[in-house]
């Protein structure tokens, strides 16, 4: 192939052609040649190029031009016919062998085709826990209305967990929170656990609820204070469907100088309606706590039956869900705050009972048996 | 606490059909979480729960009185006036009360000739449908009253007192009573006790003695009705382990002005349904008559805390339905009296929320305050979330354990130096101790899920771990990792692949990746609960952040898992305190990179970190990274003494591009350093 085309850069002359016949030897020469490397194509990135060097290329055209059709050349006629012959050669021969490839690819892709039934290719994701992802929409949700979130020990002190909440050592309120203690003495905790005052309990215990780190963020922080404190409790009830003696709490307190009971209201109701949907409807039913007065229990509408009674809610068309209230004025005199001019509102509840509700899980022990065929249903 | 829902009705009229009544009532305080038919076909039963600080509400007429207050109805009054024989009470019993801080009143009534026999049937019927059992007609009239008024009373056989005698005094040490359930019980010296002459005759508050009950030969009767301590009789009662219907209402705090009015109303049913009579006057020793307190009322409180101002008529209205005296002072304010029944009624605030809860919660408007300070995040969240997802992102799944666990499980993964934290009190000895480690639950969560078919699983949970270390106790934020199982299965195109070592390290490199720390050392490491072979700590900057490897095969086996697992735990307060490393722009290069790869024969026990240090060492500007790629100990032309690694280096210039002369003389100073230091030889092709 080099060799054609260097014959084609020579002049006539050079070459020694001075008849028609010996530029016809040429030019079949120089059409074998390309014949030979159109066989040898096959596939359309290939012709691509050869179609470059054969037509593309305007050297050759002015190789021609300059060295073999010059006026004095006697066999310019001829070489004009061969060239003029060799290109149309050349351009139906690409064409041709276009079609025959184009052809090729198509039957060929035709046959290889993937089965894109078949499945795809990823990582599993890992899934979140459900009550983790209960407690950031929780969390999140009260972010949203300018409440910080703040963590605190587990293991306290009785003082901590129950006096400076108001609830003493012989209230009856304490039969509801049965209580672990741990085989150590209060001593053994560090200094910052143990606080300011020492309890009534010689033991540490398993906080029985998060209320204890609203204490410890009072005694902290002046006012105004906005959080709410996510996390672990404990409780010495014996396990089923509905008990376990370990759950999550998120509890929340605000204390500013001009919250009032309608304050209260609309921040509970907003939660509700950003949890459970914008439909959702709050019933306060006057209740009792220690640590808060007036009280209340809340209750949202049934999510199932929106309110008209169905088996989930047992047909009263609610569903308990937590307790709040105001902040009891005696619990400032814990903190060293000033119960006449501040006033504000705690509200605590219970993280799988939330998730139970809006997820329909009906067996509490679900969420700590770690069985992965739950954890992944709630994969995002 | 059950109400018949028509005994409830004899004493007030309920302007509402049942539904209604419920819901508002529960609205206003009184909780009624279920009704349904009484046993016995007696009515309906309203199941109420009554909140500690409302023992007035444990009683028929006390809801009563509620829903008279709530829907503004009169309330049938109780004003028993049994009649009275000639002979004085005075004579035939004497009462006296020792200990008068403990117990604040006692009346005696003293009945003779009762004839003590069955219950008619609709005392017992009324009983039963309220769940108490009918004994006989004297027991049963006291337990008739008791769920009439709330107040518990006590019927003695006379006869059985020594010298008619009765002390209220705290117990002797060593003394004993005998129960009515017919238990002997000890008794310490705070427990309050009724005494005859001779010994204790009763728990006071709690229960009866059986020596001095009511039996069919009982003719004469002393009746108690008594005000006895809160917390001395809660103390006992938990002490005793006896909770009581009697001991639940005393232990929350009884009106002291009832005792007389219960007594009377229980002689009214005595004289009716057991004959005899009722000694003249009753014996009432009542040293300090209640004082009650006057509390202030200010209109401007009331609208401080509630948000919305209150009309006089409105809170006037609300607080004498509720029997509360109030008189309007000096401008918005009241002088108020509460009624003797609501002992939780102390403060401002107190009588604020019964305002709230009678007005109806649902009348006040709702409104979201403003917030005055912005919304502080912890970088501890920060960095959590960020662990949280690197992890589900490579496949972990997020378990959560219970705290108390198995001490026999948690010795096993106790750090040395470290003492289990116990619990005084567990549920049981399977769940006696704070866990040490997450791995105690999360390798129980791997045998779970193995005993269920499920054999590929990747845990993690971050959560708190809980030791003694030097008599000092700590709890401190873990994050614990365990696989098992396939890493990859067999899919089309691609081979299964088991989690090993390599999978686990990977992923403790991934999640400490954002993190600030210095480079991570992995050194071999001497931990027990991991296999021999494949263990390490992991560690940065000198300080160790945590322990990964493969399970050890003992415990593999103890734990039942029948396949090999790969466990991890961190340290996240060395990594929060490290903080994430806020990323930094680095110019790109505009010149290639190149590779070259290098087959190494190493001597056994030179490792991959060594050769990589002796690289670093270099300091190559050019250098840009270099990682293994294989590894082989066996084949080929490999001497015995050696074993053969591929690693790849990649070399970039960001001022040039490379000549092939300049990566030349760069592969040889590295392959010079690598022989002259760990003697590795280059392997020829
Ligand atoms: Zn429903």
């Amino acid at each position: 192939m080099r060799d054609v085309l260097q014959k084609v850069a020579f002049k006539l002359a050079q070459l020694g052609a001075s008849s028609p016949s010996d530029v016809n030897e040429l030019f079949a020469e120089l059409r074998a040649a390309f014949d030979k490397e159109l066989g040898h194509t096959s596939d359309l990135g290939g012709l691509e190029q050869l179609r470059a060097r054969w037509r593309g290329r305007k050297g050759l055209d002015r190789n021609i031009r300059q060295n073999w059709l010059s006026p004095e050349s006697s066999v310019r006629f001829a070489v004009g016919k061969a060239y003029n012959d060799f290109k149309e050669h050349v351009e139906s021969a690409l064409a041709e062998k276009r079609i025959e490839l184009e052809a090729e690819v198509q039957k060929r892709v035709e046959a290889e085709h993937l089965d894109v039934t078949l499945p795809g290719l990823a990582q599993r994701r890992g899934a979140r826990h459900l009550i983790t992802q209960t407690m950031e929409e929780i969390c999140g949700i009260f972010e949203r209305i300018g409440f910080s979130v703040v963590e605190g020990p587990e293991v306290e002190t009785d003082y901590y967990n129950f006096e400076a909440l108001n609830i003493p050592e012989h209230h009856p309120a304490r039969d509801t929170m049965d209580t672990f203690y741990l085989d150590l003495p209060v001593s053994a905790l560090p200094a910052e656990v143990r606080g300011r005052r020492p309890g009534t309990s010689p033991f540490p215990l398993l906080r029985t609820h998060t209320s204890p780190v609203q204490i410890r963020t009072m005694e902290k922080q002046p006012p105004p204070v906005r959080v709410v404190v996510p996390g672990k409790v404990y409780r010495r009830d014996n396990p089923d469907a509905t008990h376990s003696f370990m759950f999550h709490q998120i509890e929340g307190l605000a204390v500013d100088r001009d919250i009032t009971f309608c304050e209260f209201k609309g921040t509970m109701e907003y939660f509700l309606r950003e949890f459970f949907g914008p439909k959702t409807r709050t019933r306060f039913s006057a209740s009792y706590f220690p640590f808060t007065e007036p009280s209340a229990d809340l209750a949202a509408t049934c999510s199932v039956c929106e309110g008209a009674g169905c088996r989930v809610c047992k047909q009263t068309g609610w569903i308990e869900l937590f307790g709040a209230g105001m902040v009891n004025p005696a619990v400032y005199g814990f903190v060293g705050y000033e119960p006449g001019e501040l006033s504000g509102f705690a509200f605590g509840m219970g993280v799988e009972r939330f998730a139970m509700v809006k997820y329909g899980v009906d067996d509490l022990q679900l969420f700590f048996q770690n069985d992965v065929r739950f954890l992944q249903q709630f994969r995002r | 606490m059950n109400i018949l829902y028509e005994w409830l009705k004899e004493y007030v009229e309920v302007p509402a059909a049942l539904p209604r009544f419920i819901e508002e009532m529960t609205r206003a305080g009184v909780s009624v979480e279920g009704h349904g038919p009484a046993p016995g076909g007696g009515g309906t039963l309203l199941e109420l729960e009554i909140t500690a600080n409302r023992p007035d509400l444990s009683s028929h007429y006390g809801v009563a009185r509620e829903a008279a207050a709530l829907y503004s109805k009169p309330l049938k009054p109780i004003e028993p006036a049994p009649p009275e024989a000639a002979e004085p009470a005075s004579g035939a019993a004497q009462v006296d009360i020792a200990a008068p801080e403990l117990c604040h009143r006692y009346v005696a009534l003293v009945f003779r000739n009762l004839k003590v026999g069955p219950s008619p049937d609709w005392l017992s019927r009324r009983l039963e449908a309220c769940g108490l059992q009918s004994i006989n007609n004297v027991v049963d009239a006291t337990n008739y009253v008791l769920l009439e008024l709330g107040h518990p009373t006590h019927a003695f056989d006379l006869d059985t007192l020594a010298e008619r005698r009765i002390i209220v005094r705290t117990a002797k040490p060593g003394e004993r009573i005998i129960t009515l359930d017919g238990v002997t019980r000890e008794l310490k010296p705070h427990h309050l006790v009724i005494a005859d002459a001779r010994r204790a005759v009763a728990l006071a508050g709690i229960m009866g003695g059986a020596e001095t009950e009511i039996s069919l030969r009982t003719r004469n009767v002393l009746l108690e009705s008594a005000w006895f301590d809160p917390i001395t009789t809660r103390r006992a009662a938990k002490e005793l382990g006896l909770r009581t219907e009697a001991s639940y209402r005393f232990e929350r705090g009884m009106d002291v002005e009832a005792p007389l009015r219960a007594a009377r109303r229980c002689a009214e049913l005595f004289l009716e349904l057991a004959g005899g009579e009722l000694l003249a006057g009753a014996i009432d020793v009542y040293p300090r008559p209640w004082q009650p307190p006057v509390l202030l009322l200010r209109a401007s409180e009331i609208e401080r805390v509630l948000g919305i101002p209150l009309r006089g008529e409105v809170v006037e209205g609300i607080l004498h339905a509720l029997g509360f005296q109030g008189a309007r002072s000096a401008g918005d304010v009241w002088q108020v009296v509460a009624p003797s029944w609501r002992r939780d009624v102390t403060s401002e605030i107190d009588l604020i929320e019964e305002l709230a809860r009678l007005y109806g919660y649902d009348k006040f408007p709702s409104r979201l305050p403003p917030a005055r300070q912005p919304v502080a995040r912890p970088p501890e969240a920060e960095a959590a979330a960020v662990l949280r997802e690197r992890l589900e992102a490579q496949g972990y799944d997020e378990a959560i354990n219970f705290t108390p666990v198995n001490p026999a499980a948690a010795e096993k993964f106790l750090a040395p130096g470290d003492e289990l934290a116990r619990l005084r009190n567990p549920l049981s000895e399977e769940v006696s101790v704070l866990r040490p480690s997450g791995l105690v639950s999360l390798v129980e969560a791997l045998a779970w899920n193995i005993n269920r078919g499920q054999r590929n699983l990747r845990f993690y949970e971050i959560g708190k771990v809980y030791a003694m270390r030097g008599g000092g106790f700590r709890e401190r934020r873990v994050l614990t990792l365990a696989a098992t199982g396939l890493r990859r299965e067999k899919s089309v195109g691609e081979a299964e692949q088991p989690f090993d070592f390599l999978a686990l390290k990977g992923a403790v490199e991934a999640a400490l990746e954002p993190f600030a720390l210095p480079p991570l050392r992995f050194d071999a490491c001497d931990a027990t609960f991991l296999h021999p072979g494949e263990r390490a700590a992991v560690s940065a900057g000198g300080q160790t952040l945590g322990l990964l490897g493969q399970l050890s095969p003992a415990l593999v086996a103890a734990f039942k898992l029948r396949q090999p697992a790969y466990v991890a735990e961190l340290d996240l307060e060395a990594v929060y305190a490290a903080g994430l490393r806020p990323p930094r722009y680095q110019p790109l290069s505009r010149f290639p990179a190149v590779a070259r790869d290098f087959s190494l024969l190493l001597g056994h026990g030179i490792s991959f970190s060594a050769v990589r240090q002796v690289i670093e060492e270099l300091e190559l500007p050019e250098l840009v990274s270099m990682t293994a790629v294989d590894q082989w100990f066996r084949g080929g032309a490999l001497p015995p003494d050696r074993y053969s690694l591929l690693i790849r280096v990649v070399f970039q210039s960001p001022e040039q591009t490379l000549t092939e002369e300049q990566i030349r003389r760069l592969s040889d100073r590295l392959v010079e350093a690598l022989e002259k230091k760990l003697g590795a030889r280059l392997r020829t092709q």
